[in-house]
């Protein structure tokens, strides 16, 4: 790490201190009522506690789970579908309209027409997770699929490649920066409809947690709820940035 | 470069050979447009033939017809007597445009490793082959960059190690150096010329430079535009192997540039 990039990590460390230092301040001088609003101390030993009765963890396991199973069905749903239709210029012709229509509709405002089909059950949050996500990796993969270079298409055909290599070897690799984008986008969608679809079916996990807490006046188990929130968050992107890195080492050897 | 054990060819060498591609009265119309008219031309085993002519004379259409990329409109194109309805294995194609025709994802060795995948060769063998195919086009060291490391020159190396791979009867070269600086070109000219005297393969060469049409061909067809058609066969009489220096100093040679030169410019007007 070179001098600057130190200096900068340590001035964003500063400025974090200085965050919590403000918010100690705040809680301190009783701005705002202790009801609503703890300090650092007291949020942070409702976390301490949280995770050692084991309460916190099971919800935190909870909408990890949510979470990434419903990410994880967006990402084999999208990348299939996108590859399908990225890679026929009729299938886009014919689809892009409506996918544009579907594009902007939120995710949650589908939330209560799964109720009404799937009723208020694990499937209809993973339902909704999944439908969210969806989006940004559809279309991504779609525009990967439809942007490789004609020319590498030439060159499988002049090799006899054949239409299964043409796609796993040539195609895919090729969108696999525009997958990876939209995955990125889709999990913290992802993260998103998990907490809200938790707290609309009352799913075990951290956004209920969090509704709960808020309900009961349980101030610091809120923020020690939306502090594990933050840090899924935080961890779930740099996972992404880790494996994207992997993947795509090929761009960064300039 | 090493111009060691090149099998010296017979100088001239107009199509006294078996014939191993012929076109026949082809005609190509694209998107209403006609672009090839006529063409009629025979391309014997073992030949070097350089194709030139101002632009948009279908010297590119022409290869992609061999290539089987493109379909004539009316008449033939033959491989060993057959119509080509779809690309070959044993026939290649270098692109002009290797930057794009590189796979930037796969390593050096990758991107040879896409033709013997396409071939069928078992991966066992893999390393031997890419091997000596990289050292054959002087990348041996560089086995593990990626495509955006190498400089031009190297990228078109690769690009022709790939089509190498295929063991192709047949290499079509499609302006595969005009995006070079002089001296990469002329090094190239002679590792290709050095493959080429070694493998026994027949060369379609397209090419924008005279001079190198005269230093590589056997023959250099000329063709005139709107539409395309063959105008005139010059044989080259150059003996092989063929030197930067020596050959381009030849009389002959002096005396095709000027031939030739005289063409392009009555073929423009």
């Amino acid at each position: 790490m070179t001098v600057a990039r130190l200096a900068w990590f340590a001035g964003s460390l500063v400025v974090g201190a200085l965050i919590i230092l403000g918010w100690q301040w705040i809680a301190d001088a009783k701005l705002v009522s202790p009801v609503f609003l703890p300090g650092p101390d007291r949020a942070w030993a409702a976390l301490v506690r949280g995770f050692a009765s084991g309460t916190l963890e099971e919800k935190l396991f909870g909408t990890v789970e949510r979470m990434v199973y419903g990410w994880l069905l967006a990402s084999l749903v999208g990348i299939a579908l996108g590859a399908v239709i990225g890679i026929s210029a009729v299938a886009r012709a014919y689809l892009a309209p409506m996918l544009e229509f579907l594009r902007p509709l939120p995710a949650s405002a589908i939330i209560p027409v799964a109720i009404a089909l799937l009723g208020l059950s694990e499937g209809m949050v993973l339902a909704v997770i999944a439908f969210g996500a969806l989006w940004p990796m559809l279309l991504a993969t779609i525009h990967g699929f439809a942007a490789v270079e004609p020319r590498l298409y030439e060159v499988s055909r002049a090799l006899g490649l054949s239409r299964w290599s043409v796609i796993w070897k040539i195609a895919l690799p090729s969108a696999l920066p525009d997958i990876l984008s939209g995955m990125r986008l889709g999990l913290t969608i992802a993260l998103i409809l998990a907490v809200v679809g938790e707290m609309l079916a009352s799913r075990d996990g951290l956004g209920l947690w969090i509704l709960l807490a808020a309900r009961s006046f349980r101030a610091p188990d809120l923020f020690a709820g939306v502090i594990v929130l933050g840090l899924l968050g935080f961890v779930s992107a740099m996972i992404l940035t880790v494996v994207e890195h992997r993947l795509l080492r090929w761009r960064a050897t300039r | 470069m090493t111009a060691v054990d090149i099998r010296p060819r017979a100088p001239v060498s107009a199509p006294s050979t078996t014939p191993l591609i012929a076109f026949d009265r082809v005609d190509l119309t694209l998107g209403g447009r006609k672009i090839l008219e006529g063409i009629d031309l025979t391309i014997g085993q073992g030949e070097f033939v350089c194709v030139v002519g101002p632009s948009g004379c279908g010297k590119t259409t022409m290869l992609r017809l061999i290539a089987g990329l493109f379909q004539p409109s009316a008449g033939r194109v033959t491989y060993q007597g057959k119509p080509i309805a779809k690309p070959r294995q044993d026939i290649a194609i270098v692109f002009q445009d290797y930057g794009k025709a590189l796979l930037p994802w796969r390593t050096v060795s990758g991107n040879v490793a896409l033709a013997l995948e396409a071939i069928g060769i078992p991966k066992a063998q893999h390393g031997d082959r890419i091997g000596g195919l990289l050292a054959k086009v002087g990348l041996a060291k560089h086995a593990d960059k990626y495509p955006n490391q190498l400089s031009g020159g190297m990228q078109q190396r690769l690009q022709i190690a790939r089509c190498l791979a295929q063991e192709p009867a047949v290499l079509l070269m499609d302006e595969p150096f005009g995006a070079l600086d002089a001296m990469t070109r002329q090094g190239l000219q002679d590792e290709v010329l050095d493959i080429v005297g070694q493998s026994g393969a027949t060369v379609f060469f397209v090419t924008h430079d005279l001079e190198e049409a005269i230093y590589l061909g056997d023959r250099v067809i000329g063709l005139l535009p709107n539409p395309g058609r063959v105008a005139e066969s010059f044989p080259v009489g150059l003996v092989r192997p063929r030197d930067q220096l020596a050959t381009r100093e030849e009389p002959e040679f002096l005396r095709l540039r000027r031939v030739l030169f005289d063409f392009i410019k009555a073929a423009e007007a």
